[in-house]
């Protein structure tokens, strides 16, 4: 796009003539002065803005004029002073040869995508019990769909439960909207959380999805609708979560994890799986010498 | 430029000649006022930001007096909304955004490894414009119009909703002083962000790729761009208020069929994005302080950016939570209901991936780090707070009571200024060469925390007793009399505790232990010059070839290059291991 | 110090990030934005509902033809930018001259309008909700109009004086983008207030 020497003159003024820094100048105050005393002028008195106007058209061209057609610099001088930056107080001790010297944590993860599949998932799994439920107590299966979409519409708060049993296309887009986002938000999030649980899926999924939709879904109905809150049937709803949680869990683990790029630091034994010391390294915390720092 | 150039000669052969002279204060200040180093432009933000904040907090000082007991009259009703008026514009405009602003120009080169700001001269031009701005809002007190040629400081609140500011109800000047302070501001404000950014993506130094830049950086960024789209429209507003009020336009006027509700729109698509303006550096600081003292690099950078980034995205649609109680109907309700909730989501990953960092690290409690642990703890409570006012049908019961005057508290003292005094015993070394006393600093935190606690825990409970914000006084028959008279206590041991930790600041910098390049063993390139920098940062220009350079080069048998994917590194670590 | 230059595994590779100037201009020009997408969401908002006349059915008009002049005059900065980037200096103040000619036939159009407006059919910015809106997201347009004329006209004279170089092309594309920005903005406000409006 530009030519070479304008790159070094703009971007990076001071590669080729040592140390040029920009010179100090007044301008910018005077300019700043200009401008707000231009304003002040609004709330005091006109001379005050024609003083205003006066000092910022000087410090405009006072500027320009240092700046065009080339900036002004000033050249600088290095102190010889000699900056031992390469050294740390701490000296790390090593561990001896053939290991790593970091804890790697985690060798193997899932993508964050996962969670996310994990979370459509078992949102479609939780319309299963949800349906079950609406057919038992209404004998229809659209009741838990209605009572969902009636946080869109707000003259749906006082239906009647016969209203809520028919079915209603705009009940149904409302409902999947929200079910769908809810869903997605879950298992992002939960797919955020998965490396540091990057084991048993199916069971940190059953614990922690149900409490991640309680916190997030949950709470949402009762704001969109206190009044359908009421309605909730709580033991269902946490059957269902369960069912989205336990989905979701089982969907993650049919997942491929995938290999963090810390795996590919590892020695060629241990990733080749003669060693298989992967998991010896994890879990051994007392190998750190106290100078050391821990790493991942 | 006539008389400028003459002074600069008079100086230069004066430096020249004797090094070791001592500057007479004239020049000292001459060197100050005309300086675009961003070093000296940072720490004048700062001291800027300090000097307001002491005010500001002696504002809510007087506020606290008069709540303390009911029927008080320590200050009449008057001088009491100009009191919380100027705390919350003076917070926000002149501490917050000026203090954030100020550790960001001093940092953000230095961590990149450049010279200066991409435009050091528009650097100079944005600090003075804000610097004038502020002093014009107190300018105010004298110059106001009030009665019998008395000041009088602006006194429609920091959000100055509309039928307030109109000139019928406003008369005399003191709301155009608020607007046009806020105008000098927002043209400083925009300025600097686009200072930083321009920094940011055209300053880095070699080898600095996107992906290796330092989190302080990336959140700085994220920060800039909303301040972009977030002071446009305040400034527009401010714009429009003005034309209302001098030349008798009618966008708020709700006679001439203009709308009040739109002023609540247009202040709000500022004023949460705002939060997240002021937050966000926390965080970054956060990002710089948690690793070092537990003795690991981040958990998380990629998810770290992306969720700051998606921060940034989705706080840009929720501001109307702030206006759940004005009735905008259930469809947009629900909308900001969610959008505020969904928010969280980003920022608990934040939350979770520092708790990783923290997990199995050594972890140093030096007064920073102690610091940026009651940052995490007091953010949680500050984000659950949250969730609960982004309910609507919470929100209508508690909308502009105490309960939200506490929340919010919780988030700007709770999270922002604990990361920003942690933020200060961190960076003090390298920005003057001496070390913070760690004593005096763990009296400062554990007061702070106590006065803290007492303030703002307390103060939830009035809230949910029906407090409102704003009043000047309560009866005393209402029941919370006992609960003001704590949460003004706590003001107090705050109070205690800002002037031991200043005391500690300037007692530190004529005695304390000289701090060297890197006291911390820290990671990023500010600390591989020395303490305090020289005018031109780096001798030469640093390569990096990671995240965090000195480590590399402090562990050259086992560098971060390692183990951060990349497609040269990867190569380079099955040599290594073969 | 200058260890630091000498981390491990450094490469050689050419490191060309983007320009200051471009990426500060673009910042400046998403907060610009930002003002004038709240002015416009201020004008559609109160479309139709002033309480008296006159109505924009009334008294606008099309300005087509000092529409066409801005809007021809982005090809022409960028001409003069491309000009000078082949170290054409003379084409290249042509270029510029010419728009600042057509920003020019721009301003003194909007001139004419508001002159019409103002004392034939008694619209001030006082009268209604249109007038208010009309007036300040016009003027507010008009404004950047006048900051970037006196910007080109400067860039005009240091071309005529020689002083403009292939060095600075960069710089002028700056400014290019500003003029690019202002007649984009126009387009918006074209349809919003001559088309949507009335």
């Amino acid at each position: 796009m530009n030519s070479e020497e304008v790159e070094f003159q703009v971007s990076h003024p001071n590669q080729e003539h040592g140390l040029q820094l920009p010179s100090p100048t007044a301008w910018p105050v005077v300019l700043a002065l200009g401008v707000a005393l231009l304003l002040t002028g609004m709330v005091t008195s006109v001379m005050v803005s024609i003083l205003g106007l006066v000092l910022a058209f000087l410090a405009s061209v006072g500027w320009f004029r240092q700046v065009l057609p080339d900036e002004a610099h000033q050249p600088v001088e290095v102190q010889a002073e000699p900056v031992q930056v390469s050294t740390t107080r701490r000296l790390a001790t090593r561990l001896p040869e053939g290991s790593t010297s970091r804890k790697i944590i985690p060798v193997e993860t899932f993508r964050i995508t996962t969670g996310i599949r994990g979370g459509i998932a078992g949102g479609a799994a939780m319309a299963v019990p949800a349906a079950i439920y609406s057919w038992v107590k209404y004998h229809s299966i659209w009741y838990a769909m209605n009572l969902l979409a009636a946080g869109g519409f707000i003259s749906w708060i006082g239906a009647s439960d016969a209203f809520l049993s028919e079915f209603h296309l705009r009940g149904l887009l409302a409902a999947l909207v929200i079910h769908g986002l809810t869903s997605v938000l879950v298992g992002l999030l939960y797919g955020a959380m998965l490396p540091m649980f990057p084991r048993y899926p199916i069971v940190t999924a059953g614990f922690m999805a149900p409490l991640l939709l309680t916190g997030i879904l949950h709470s949402a109905i009762a704001v969109v609708s206190p009044i359908l809150n009421d309605r909730i049937d709580w033991f269902w709803f946490i059957a269902s979560q369960i069912a989205f949680g336990l989905v979701c869990g089982f969907v993650v683990n049919l997942q491929a994890k995938v290999r963090t790029p810390q795996f590919q630091a590892l020695p060629f034994s241990v990733r080749a799986g003669i060693h298989g010391d992967i998991h010896d390294r994890l879990h051994d915390e007392s190998t750190d010498s106290d100078g050391e720092d821990t790493s991942r | 430029m006539a008389t400028h150039i003459p002074l600069d000669e008079m100086h230069a052969p004066q430096q020249m000649g004797e090094e070791t002279h001592r500057k007479l204060w004239l020049e000292v200040l001459h060197d100050w006022v005309t300086t675009v180093d961003h070093k000296k432009i940072g720490l004048m933000y700062i001291g800027y930001a300090l000097f307001f904040l002491v005010v500001a907090g002696f504002e809510a000082l007087l506020m606290r007096i008069q709540l303390a007991v009911p029927n008080n009259s320590f200050v009449s009703p008057e001088v009491f909304n100009g009191l919380f008026t100027m705390h919350g514009t003076t917070m926000v405009f002149f501490v917050g955004m000026p203090i954030l602003f100020g550790f960001g120009n001093y940092l953000i080169p230095l961590m990149i490894g450049a010279r200066d700001m991409a435009f050091p001269r528009l650097n100079a031009f944005s600090f003075w414009i804000s610097a004038f701005g502020g002093f014009l809002l107190y300018y105010s007190y004298i110059g106001g119009s009030g009665l019998y040629g008395a000041g009088s400081a602006p006194d429609v609140g920091w959000f100055a909703y509309a039928p307030l500011t109109a000139r019928v109800f406003s008369p005399g000047h003191s709301t155009d002083y608020w607007t046009l302070s806020l105008l000098l501001t927002g043209i400083g404000t925009i300025g600097t962000a686009l200072n930083i950014v321009a920094t940011i993506i055209s300053m880095r130094c070699p080898g600095m790729t996107m992906s290796r830049l330092p989190l302080l950086p990336w959140l700085y960024l994220v920060t800039s761009g909303l301040t972009f789209v977030a002071v446009g429209p305040l400034t527009a507003a401010q714009i429009m208020l003005m034309l209302d009020r001098y030349l008798g336009s009618h966008f708020f006027d709700t006679q001439a069929g203009g709308s009040a509700v739109l002023w609540m729109h247009f202040f709000w698509i500022f004023g949460h994005p705002e939060v997240y303006i002021l937050v966000l550096p926390a965080f970054a600081f956060a990002n710089e302080i948690i690793p070092v003292f537990s003795r690991k690099a981040i958990f998380g950078y990629p998810a770290m950016v992306a969720a700051s980034v998606g921060i940034g995205f989705v706080s840009l649609s929720v501001w109307a939570h702030h206006m759940f109680t004005v009735g905008l109907g259930p469809a947009e309700n629900t909308f900001f209901v969610l959008a505020t909730m969904a928010i969280s989501v980003p920022t608990g990953i934040k939350i979770f991936n520092w708790l990783a960092t923290l997990w199995g690290g050594k972890i140093q409690f030096t007064v920073a780090m102690m610091f940026a642990i009651g940052f995490l703890f007091q953010f949680l409570i500050a984000g659950l707070t949250g969730i609960m006012l982004s309910v609507a049908p919470f929100d209508w019961q508690l909308g502009n009571s105490y309960f939200v005057v506490a929340h919010f508290h919780y988030v700007l003292v709770g999270a922002i200024l604990f990361m920003l005094f942690s933020a200060f015993y961190y960076w003090y070394p390298k920005i003057t060469g001496h070390m913070l006393s760690e004593k005096l600093g763990k009296w400062h935190f554990w007061l702070f925390v106590i006065g803290f606690h007492l303030t703002f825990d307390f103060m939830h409970v009035p809230g949910l007793l029906g407090m409102p914000r704003r009043i000047y006084t309560y009866e005393a028959d209402r029941g919370w009399m006992i609960w003001n008279m704590i949460i003004s206590s706590g003001a107090v041991v705050q109070a205690v505790a800002t002037l031991l930790f200043v005391y500690n600041m300037v007692i530190s910098y004529f005695k304390g232990p000289l701090a060297g390049p890197d006291p911390w063993d820290a990671w990023t390139l500010e600390w591989a010059t020395s303490s305090p920098p020289p005018s031109y940062n780096f001798a030469e220009t640093p390569e990096v070839s990671s995240r965090r350079p000195l480590w590399d080069l402090k562990h050259p048998d086992d560098p971060d290059s390692d183990y951060e994917s990349g497609p040269g590194h990867r190569r380079q670590a099955k040599e290594k291991s073969a | 110090m200058s260890d630091v230059a000498l981390a491990p595994g450094s490469t050689n590779v050419t490191w060309n990030p983007p320009a200051r100037g471009i990426v500060g201009m673009v910042c400046l020009i998403i907060a610009e934005a930002a003002i004038f997408v709240i002015f416009i969401v201020a004008y559609i908002y109160y479309i139709g509902k002033s309480l008296s006349g006159p109505t924009p059915k009334d008294v606008l008009s099309l300005p087509i033809f000092t529409s066409i002049c801005l809007l021809s005059s982005s090809l022409t900065v960028h001409a003069a930018v491309s000009a000078l980037r082949r170290s054409q200096q003379h084409l290249c103040s042509l270029w510029l001259a010419t728009t600042v000619l057509l920003g020019g036939i721009f301003l003194a159009g909007t001139a004419h309008e508001w002159y019409d407006l103002i004392y034939n059919h008694g619209l001030t910015i006082r009268t209604n909700l249109f007038g208010t809106t009309f007036y300040s997201l016009v003027g507010l347009h008009a404004t950047h109009v006048i900051v970037g004329l006196i910007l080109l006209s400067l860039a005009l004279w240091f071309s005529l004086r020689g002083q403009m170089q292939h060095h600075h092309s960069e710089k002028l594309e700056v400014l290019s983008l500003y003029w690019h920005f202002v007649d984009a903005v126009w387009v918006v406000v074209f349809l919003v207030v001559y088309v949507l409006g009335r």
